[in-house]
């Protein structure tokens, strides 16, 4: 009953890769997400965008899990940016210190230009 | 102290199973309390977020993730502030060194477990965060959030 289920969509649009998380970020979503992060990844995905929907439950184990897919993508070379985020996991990002190393952006539509101009093209 | 909060204001009190997901009981009630109480939106993602990551303590690390061992949320309400208390049944015990710590983003890159923020969002989250063990065993926090004061961590 409360161990809400997280959803993980990949899609891809103007050449970035796209991991859609709706549902909670919390211990219960490693796997998934994770597992998104490892598909786009051997795919060979250089530009990747977590989407969030607004008003999730992002709890400090989600954290670790996002700073784990940071980890590898500084080790990678990729690029990573967040959209989708409330403004309170938005102010959360920042003070964790995700935001340095993921760009946030309000909505996806904000992110994919971002990333056109970084190169991404289809 | 509870004796004595609890003469002067409202008190509720949940018992919750030790198990995670259940945190959500707790927030959910906090935010509908503090959403009557007048607090400002950003105020209660504050709340929903520090005592979350109580409760999760005490589930996982107090009780050690034993179902049978209860979690206590108290939530006392006075007229300018809300009072929360979240205490676990002790299986292990918190070393308080470990809750002043502030940890960094780039350590954590370094580290295999890349948690460990639970704690530090909390104090930088609430207006008072304070730690004790209990005599008998147990783990407790209070925490306070002022009513009508700018937030804390914004800065």
């Amino acid at each position: 009953m409360l161990e809400d289920e997280l959803t993980v969509n990949i899609r891809h649009r103007d050449g970035v890769a796209i991991i859609d998380l709706i549902g909670d970020v919390t211990t219960f979503a490693e796997e998934k997400i994770n597992g998104a992060y490892r598909q786009v990844t051997a795919k060979g995905d250089r530009f990747i965008l977590l989407n969030f929907r607004q008003n999730d439950y992002i709890n400090s184990a989600g954290i670790a899990i996002l700073i784990g897919i940071v980890t590898e993508v500084n080790q990678n070379g990729q690029k990573l940016a967040v959209s989708g985020l409330s403004p309170h996991f938005q102010k959360i990002f920042r003070m964790v210190g995700l935001a340095q190393y993921a760009e946030i952006y309000q909505t996806e539509e904000d992110a994919l230009s971002a990333f056109k101009r970084l190169g991404a093209v289809e | 102290m509870s004796d004595v909060e609890g003469a002067t204001g409202q008190v509720i009190e949940l018992r919750l199973p030790s198990r995670l997901g259940y945190e959500r009981i707790a927030m959910d009630t906090a935010a509908a309390l503090a959403r009557r109480m007048g607090f400002a939106d950003e105020r209660i993602d504050a709340l929903r977020t520090a005592i979350g990551e109580a409760v999760t303590n005490a589930i996982e690390h107090g009780n050690q993730a034993d179902a049978a061992m209860k979690v206590v949320v108290v939530l006392t309400v006075r007229p300018d502030e809300l009072i929360i208390s979240v205490s676990d049944q002790g299986r292990r015990a918190l070393e308080l060194e470990q809750t002043k710590t502030r940890p960094h983003i780039a350590d954590a890159f370094q580290r295999a477990d890349k948690g460990g923020w639970g704690i530090w969002l909390m104090r930088e989250l609430m207006d008072e965060v304070e730690f004790t063990l209990a005599p008998g065993g147990g783990n407790q926090v209070r925490m306070v959030v002022h009513l009508e004061r700018s937030p804390v961590g914004d800065q």
